[in-house]
């Protein structure tokens, strides 16, 4: 069986990376073991699709729809972190490859946490699992240790801990309501089969801590403030990983135990879903009006997506195939704008948006890098957010939830003028910056990370459709 | 058997007095002494639910946390942070200490009324645990918002911590694996954050919290 070997190759890569003792070996390695990952999970994600495989070791380890979308969208993000890593990280640690070869095994061992979220079975262990990961990132958070560097890790530390031990007590409670119905194993599909017979008080009381506490580390609004500073001040590489992917995988665990939420009679977790979602989405596009730092940016964006995964929630069955759907074009699409960031940090070396001008003529790729990420994070067409942005706009209409669709849509607006206002300036004009050259692996990891963006901004392919379709009903 | 129930009750009592005293101490170390007598109480309680159970299973819940809680974890900080923590200053802190109290003791009271209600027919012991783990867990959240230092902040992070096994072991039960993960993931974020807050005391040259307050939508300086 495949699965083992996804967290296992960048385990292997970071062994290896720190063995070796010189650069070229650690990224060599962290590289192909990104692309081993990526090629195992699109592998597994294929199992999945046909009904073979899935379970490794019944009550441990294995995966369902949900998870296997997470694994392609961690592998696929991992993977152009990682090329994206060749080309950043000497350019800000050129004086000590020490601190390179750190970076890339720091690296391999937090996309090694993030597989192993989607593979567990357990709740717990999935917990455990969530801790690690945030464990494993607080040294690529802090990595340049400025001052606004360490600032941002001890907010990312204190919050998202102080979050998942929180959730923790949650998930305590829905155990208990297993053992009080005399079920031994402690796995995803006890907890949705018993759910029904648990007591409601219970049950509502876990909800609630949970959403609190990993709402905390997923960065929805009002816990929410961690998460600008941490995703701005990391190496940009880290931040794509973060906003891409790791608060969609905290989102993954909200997602796994939502059939046991809604299993609860006279319980409704679809209008918390509606009233959280729809504060953080409308928090954030008013808080983006106000950013003065084109990475921070990209991070409240963050904030307004996850508001608009939980939402959809609310939104019925068809909300549940736009939240699976989102949360892949949303991953894609982030990553590609913090490369896009990043790359004009590289050419400019400021994250100050009044400071940069002109940026087309000094610096055209880190430019068209730039607006491509915006536009499409903003959900403009034929970006992949705009047609998963369409399908929530259809299940909002479906579900008759039309203050909800009037609200989502203002607020969507909003965003929407904000990130091209902010970034529009930063393009036209006088060069405020002299003429600047990308490292070449970072000029590559886009034209690579653009392709997913542009092909699903015009179609899904049907395995991915099936896939997402069996993702979605594994929600309900 | 009654006689074990009646004595979690009092183990109980004085965990959620340590907790208190973990919350209002001014002294670093005492924070930390308060936090091992925390701990050691955390592992009577379950010691004492092992008795009542009939559960080994417990029991080696039990030896975890007295290896994570007791030994390892005190012993993380004492290596990574010793100068920090002898430091003879005052925690600061935005509310004063009887306000604080107060808040605290409201907390206590509401966890019971959120607790009441779950628990129906079954067992006092129950109750207890997970009342006063659900009061430990607000407090430390409280403590933690309200402070502004950062070795004082990991200690509220790990009371928390206690606070939730307070009430798990005595609702449910993992296998020894998933136990020993967590014990060991304990001992992992105690170990990372307190090399942060090294390195931030090495760099900033403090360990107060209130300091950092750099990033934000100001326009930069």
């Amino acid at each position: 069986m495949i699965l083992w070997a996804i967290p296992a190759a960048p385990l292997a890569a970071a062994a290896i990376g720190l063995a070796v003792k010189n650069v070229v070996g650690a990224k060599v390695s962290t590289l192909l073991a990104a692309l081993a990952a990526f090629a195992l999970s699109l592998a597994a994600a294929s199992d999945v699709t046909r009904h073979v495989g899935g379970v490794l070791l019944p009550g441990w380890i294995g995966v369902n729809a949900l998870a296997a979308v997470m694994l392609v969208l961690q592998s696929f993000v991992g993977l152009t972190a990682a090329a994206y890593s060749w080309g950043y990280i000497p350019h800000i640690a050129a004086e000590s490859p020490a601190r390179q070869r750190q970076y890339f095994a720091n690296l391999n061992l937090f996309q090694a946490s993030l597989f192993v979220v989607p593979l567990l079975l357990q709740p717990v262990l999935t917990w455990v699992a969530i801790e690690l990961t945030t464990v494993l990132s607080i040294f690529l958070v802090s990595f340049s240790n400025s001052r606004e560097a360490l600032e941002a890790a001890w907010k990312y530390a204190v919050i998202t801990i102080m979050g998942a031990t929180v959730a923790a007590f949650g998930i305590f409670l829905l155990l208990w309501g297993l053992t009080r119905s005399h079920v031994a194993t402690q796995t995803w599909s006890a907890l949705i089969r018993t759910a029904p017979h648990m007591p409601a008080g219970a049950v509502e009381l876990a909800f609630v801590l949970i959403l609190v506490g990993f709402g905390a580390k997923v960065g929805l609004v009002p816990m929410h403030t961690w998460l600008p500073d941490a995703h701005s001040q990391a190496p940009t590489p880290v931040c794509a990983l973060l906003s891409g992917v790791e608060v969609s995988t905290v989102l993954y665990v909200i997602l796994r135990l939502w059939p046991v939420f809604m299993a609860v009679r006279g319980f409704s977790p679809e209008s918390w879903a509606l009233v959280v979602g729809l504060v953080s989405v409308g928090t954030a596009a008013f808080l983006l009006l106000q950013v003065h730092d084109y990475k921070r940016l990209f991070a409240f964006s963050t904030v307004e997506h996850m508001g608009i995964l939980l939402l959809c929630l609310g939104l019925g069955p068809l909300g549940a195939l736009a939240c699976v759907y989102q949360l892949m074009t949303h991953g894609l699409t982030k990553s590609l704008a913090f490369y896009g960031s990043g790359s004009v940090l590289v050419a400019t070396g400021t994250r100050t948006i009044a400071d940069v001008r002109g940026l087309l003529r000094s610096a055209p790729v880190a430019a068209a890098a730039l607006l491509v990420g915006a536009l499409a994070i903003a959900g403009a067409p034929p970006f992949a957010v705009f047609l998963s942005e369409l399908t929530i706009f259809r299940a909002a209409a479906a579900a008759q939830d039309y203050v909800v669709l009037a609200l989502l849509l203002v607020f969507l607006g909003i965003a929407f003028l904000g990130i091209l206002r902010r970034t529009g300036g930063m393009l036209f004009g006088q060069p405020s910056h002299p003429p600047a050259r990308l490292p070449r692996a970072m000029t590559a990891t886009m034209a690579v990370g653009i392709i997913p963006v542009l092909v699903l901004g015009v179609y899904l392919p049907l395995p991915l459709y099936h896939l997402l379709g069996m993702a979605a009903r594994s929600l309900r | 058997m009654a006689a074990v129930a009646s004595l979690n009750t009092v183990v109980g009592t004085l965990f959620i007095l340590m907790t208190f005293l973990l919350m209002v101490s001014r002294q670093i170390q005492s924070v930390l002494r308060a936090f091992v007598g925390q701990s050691l109480l955390l592992v009577l309680s379950t010691l004492l639910l092992a008795l009542l159970h009939h559960s080994a299973q417990l029991a080696i819940v039990a030896l975890i946390t007295v290896a994570a809680k007791v030994i390892v974890i005190p012993g993380v900080l004492t290596r990574t942070l010793g100068q920090e923590l002898r430091a003879r200053r005052e925690i600061e802190s935005v509310v004063n200490v009887p306000v604080s109290l107060l808040l605290m003791l409201g907390a206590t009271v509401l966890a019971f009324f959120l607790a009441a209600p779950l628990l129906g027919p079954h067992a006092a012991e129950a109750q207890v645990n997970l009342a006063l783990g659900l009061a430990a867990l607000l407090i430390g959240v409280y403590t933690l918002v309200i402070r502004r230092e950062a070795v004082a902040q990991v200690l509220s992070l790990m009371a928390i911590d206690n606070g939730v096994f307070f009430a798990g072991v005595a609702i449910t039960t993992s296998s020894a694996i998933v136990e020993a993960a967590a014990g060991l993931e304990g001992v992992m974020v105690v170990l990372v954050v307190a090399i942060l807050t090294r390195t931030i005391a090495q760099n900033l040259g403090s360990t107060q919290v209130s300091s950092l307050q750099q990033l934000g939508e100001e326009v930069p300086r």
